[in-house]
């Protein structure tokens, strides 16, 4: 690489490095200025962000790798499982691997 | 939030490493991905596992690569990387509530990626205060090596391993939306948040589907947030609760 190129680099990793770590110091100093606040310090627009965010990342990873109908049919039953398996358990491993097993079977019996 | 997870008290980074292992299954088969197409577009290995370590941001690497080989100005190509990781400045704020007093949460800021803080949104309030910094390095850790070390598969034998586990790719990416929809569903709790998270799920597929993957995730959000707010002034927010 180039030294312009590796400048873009340094660049673009310490701006989002930033974008991580700035926002966390400007939240810790407004709890320490609120005192005991706790998640009630938090403005109401960014706590409503924070479950949305991952939603929307949800929305975003359950368009498959190669989308296809074999490919919707495996995601909807993979879904329709983890759900399940969720509502038995409660817990966060078990419903994963029921989901992910569940979706490779459907590719592999029908694919 | 009703999920449940058993914690080791005396291990709090291995139960954290434990409950980041299904991010596994959408991190690899991607770095491995971005390891090839980085090789491809004239990096070395050792550039392209450089900037997994530096940059650590999925979508905003391949946009880099990708617009370094077609020749792009380097000012434009830096600005539209941070313009798509802008997002990212909304996670740290959500988890500080949660956080100790200790030096180390600042530096583990840079491992704070989508998948990492929807997992850690949802477990941090859960555990003890004494375990969350351990739970979270572990979680984070574990995620940030899966990304390195599938760069650096993917930029040595990326070719060979995807014409070989063709199959393994497509399937093991499930575990993602899998996870998150189990961060998600307890979320669910009355209309007005039911609404609110549908309307960005669905907005997030939509957008992902007709091309505009970069911004599903912002635009979806807001999108969501909308809904919340109106929702708020319509017949349908009555007897809701939990707000």
């Amino acid at each position: 690489m180039s030294s312009a190129l590796w400048i873009a680099v340094l660049a673009a990793a310490l701006g989002t490095l930033l974008m991580r770590l700035l926002p966390l110091l400007w939240m810790q100093r407004r709890l320490e200025r609120l005192g005991d606040a706790g998640p009630e310090a938090m403005p109401q627009w960014l706590g409503l962000l924070g479950p949305l965010m991952i939603a929307a990342v949800l929305g975003v990873s359950l368009v498959p790798v190669t989308p296809g109908p074999l490919a919707w049919l495996a995601t909807a039953i993979g879904v329709l499982v983890t759900l399940a398996v969720w509502w038995r358990k409660r817990t966060l491993g078990w419903p994963v691997a029921a989901g992910v097993a569940a979706y490779g079977a459907v590719v592999m019996l029908l694919g | 939030m009703s999920l449940q997870a058993a914690t080791s008290p005396a291990r709090p980074w291995l139960t954290g490493m434990r409950e980041a292992f299904p991010l596994l299954g959408g991190y690899v088969p991607v770095a491995i991905s971005f390891g090839l197409i980085a090789t491809q577009a004239g990096f070395s290995a050792w550039e392209a596992v450089i900037i997994s370590v530096l940059f650590y941001a999925g979508a905003s690497q391949f946009l880099f690569v990708g617009m370094i080989a077609a020749g792009s100005p380097l000012w434009l190509v830096v600005a539209m990387t941070l313009l798509i990781n802008v997002r990212h400045v909304v996670y740290a704020p959500n988890l500080a509530p949660w956080l100790t007093s200790s030096r180390g949460w600042p530096w583990l800021m840079h491992t704070l990626t989508d998948q990492v803080f929807a997992l850690a949104h949802a477990r941090l309030p859960q555990l003890p205060e004494a375990q969350r910094l351990g739970w979270f390095t572990g979680a984070a850790l574990l995620a940030w090596a899966s990304w390195i070390g599938g760069t650096a598969l993917g930029a040595v034998a990326g070719g060979e391993l995807i014409a070989r586990w063709a199959l393994m790719g497509e399937i093991l990416p499930f575990a993602l939306p899998a996870l998150f929809l189990v961060l998600v569903a307890p979320r669910f709790t009355s209309r007005r948040w039911s609404l609110a998270l549908g309307m960005t799920i669905a907005a997030a597929l939509l957008l992902t589907l007709v091309g505009l993957t970069n911004v599903a995730i912002p635009l979806a959000a807001a999108c969501g947030a909308l809904c919340f707010q109106v929702a708020k002034f319509g017949p349908t927010a009555k007897g809701d609760r939990h707000e």
